[in-house]
């Protein structure tokens, strides 16, 4: 699916990711693949600590201000509530998959981990299900060229 | 490097300029949590079709002798049939669209009290009127068939009122007035088999009997299942919805197809050519619906569906053998056993399994929307869902549409009481993934106790 905005795709392009990566977790979750998920676990932290952090921020500082002046101010109110969330899942996980990139972890602590990467999988597709087919397709009017190309200059100096 | 503030465009723009824009699934996900029902009042509809569909296959199993020999009157086959449409797919019907149709059209329901009483005029009505079938009493049939009647009358005005105000999503609109309509010529071509029964000769019985089929299974529940579908398939596979245009050419192409064949059952022109013409009309919906669908799909961030998927696509099979037997009926001669398969692919094979293969995606989503309201940490879907009765339903279901169509096309009472029993214990396994949605649903709701035991699960 391709937007009429940088913005839109550049989100986008971070979510196909995001979802690629969970969804790669989620495989290893569900065969209880050691070896694949120690591999993914250094990815899965880079994307908790930097991804996460950086398109939330993006989102609630430049797109729900504009979301909610626009009257959709139900939706920015929705999908910031859902990064509380996954901040606070992110929170618990990340000691443990920084841990687990590490070296091995202890089987109540590797019990841990599983529920609550389970859990970040099934919240974040959830979250991004939503941003996909509502907050996307709404930046091509809530943007114009210029707000756009400014908007996709910050977002990508802050990478 | 500072990002621009939210000025420009954004800032001019006013609701209603918000509202008319991006008629997209995500519309949906979008508006759910502000336009959610009370949660009792969809589910209520949903437990009562889990319920009803149990009863239906009990019925098969129980009164499995009688099936071969039954040519569509009164008796239990008739009641284990309107068990399933009425008691199953027409209450979830009524579940589904008072909750999804409200967040499409973003047109929130207000008649919240006439929504609960209505449950409890429709549900007893159903119960009344099958029971009156199966046992050839057309005191208590007519006596729940004026309750069923007057419950979907109400349904179908609201459902009107909702689609009048309807904004955005034309394709979904345009098969919701379909629907409509065709549940006003279910509800017709009812009272008038009703009538029959009680001895009242209001119209033809053959006339009654085919637009009763045709208005039910193709119009009223078809057209809501094929509309809803480019909600819903969006929706759990991260797709592009279908553009409008196709989806309202799907709509034209499935009412021309149910309007040939309405004609047909009323004996007008040449009732073998308009049949013929309403199955590649049909055909022809069917294949733009499976190229829809398969777009959405092919844009997909998550295409495998899992078991819902599944059952979905065993769904449209079905529909597509019902499309296939409706072209070898006429050369049949006759009604056995072309006419029992015909309605069994089409009620049981296409309609029931689509509809086990959405319920089980949305129940977990609407309850845990519901259970999100007010909690820092929600229960997701998945914690709210036990996994294992839904592997068994799907085996179940899948081997009991096969027993009962071999039993049907052979006339075999045991592989029609075969069906019975294992449709029954796939019917119970779905109850029990219910059961325990419906409690984690009360335990999330109730205590913090109860949200951290969730979290565990």
């Amino acid at each position: 699916m391709r937007f009429m905005r940088q913005v839109s795709n550049l989100l986008d392009d971070e979510h196909r990711a995001s979802i690629s990566l969970l969804d790669r977790v989620d495989r290893a979750l569900a065969g209880r693949d050691e070896v694949a998920l120690k591999e993914l676990a250094q990815p899965l932290v880079r994307q908790l600590e930097h991804e996460v952090t950086r398109h939330f921020r993006f989102e609630e500082q430049h797109l729900f201000p504009r979301m909610d002046e626009a009257g959709d101010g139900d939706l920015a109110a929705l999908l910031a509530e859902e990064h509380d969330t996954l901040r606070a899942v992110a929170e618990e996980l990340l000691p443990l998959a920084r841990r687990l990139s590490g070296g091995a972890l202890a089987a109540p602590d590797r019990t841990t981990l599983m529920r609550l990467a389970n859990e970040m999988v099934e919240r974040q597709v959830a979250h991004i299900q939503k941003e996909t087919m509502a907050l996307l397709p709404m930046l091509d009017d809530l943007l114009d060229d210029d707000s756009d190309r400014e908007l996709a200059f910050a977002y990508a100096a802050d990478a | 490097m500072t990002a621009p503030p939210p000025s420009g465009p954004a800032a001019g723009k006013t609701p209603a300029r918000a509202a008319v824009r991006a008629p997209l699934g995500g519309t949906f996900l979008s508006g759910a949590g502000g336009r959610l029902l009370p949660a009792s009042l969809p589910l209520r509809f949903f437990g009562a079709a889990v319920v009803f569909h149990l009863l239906a296959w009990l019925v098969v199993l129980i009164t499995a002798a009688q099936w071969p020999q039954w040519r569509g009157g009164l008796g239990p086959p008739l009641a284990a049939l309107h068990l399933v449409t009425l008691g199953t797919l027409a209450a979830s019907a009524i579940g589904a669209s008072l909750q999804l149709l409200p967040v499409a059209t973003r047109q929130p329901l207000q008649q919240l009290r006439l929504i609960a009483a209505l449950w409890w005029v429709f549900v007893p009505g159903v119960a009344l009127l099958t029971f009156g079938m199966g046992t050839a009493s057309p005191v208590l049939l007519a006596a729940g068939a004026v309750a069923v009647i007057a419950a979907l009358l109400v349904f179908g005005v609201l459902l009107g009122l909702n689609l009048r105000g309807a904004r955005g999503m034309p394709g979904v609109v345009a098969h919701g007035w379909g629907a409509v309509a065709a549940l006003l010529v279910l509800l017709g071509s009812a009272a008038a088999l009703v009538a029959l029964w009680s001895g009242h000769s209001v119209l033809d019985r053959d006339a009654a009997r085919g637009l009763h089929l045709l208005a039910g299974v193709f119009g009223f529940m078809g057209l809501l299942a094929l509309g809803l579908t480019h909600v819903l398939l969006p929706m759990f596979a991260l797709g592009r919805v279908p553009p409008d245009r196709e989806q309202l050419i799907q709509a034209a192409l499935a009412g021309a197809a149910i309007l040939a064949g309405g004609a047909a059952a009323l004996g007008l022109g040449r009732p073998t050519w308009l049949n013929g013409a309403a199955t590649v009309l049909g055909g022809a919906a069917l294949a733009l619906h499976l190229h829809l669908v398969r777009g959405v799909l092919a844009t997909a961030m998550r295409s495998d569906l899992g078991r819902s998927g599944r059952l979905m696509r065993v769904g449209w099979a079905g529909l597509g053998l019902t499309l296939l037997l409706a072209l070898v009926r006429p050369a049949t001669q006759g009604d056995q056993p072309w006419g029992l398969l015909f309605g069994a692919a089409a009620v049981a094979g296409w309609l029931l399994t689509f509809l086990f293969g959405v319920l089980q995606r949305i129940l977990p989503f609407l309850v845990s929307m519901h259970a999100a309201q007010g909690r820092r940490r929600p229960p997701t879907p998945a914690a709210l869902t036990l996994e294992l009765p839904l592997v068994w339903h799907l085996r179940c279901h899948l081997l009991a549409l096969a027993a009962l169509a071999g039993g049907l096309a052979s006339g075999s009472a045991d592989l029609i009481r075969l069906a019975g029993l294992v449709g029954a214990l796939g019917a119970a396994a779905f109850a029990l993934f219910f059961q325990v949605l419906m409690r984690r649903m009360r335990d999330a709701t109730a205590t913090p106790a109860g949200e951290r035991r969730l979290e565990k699960k």
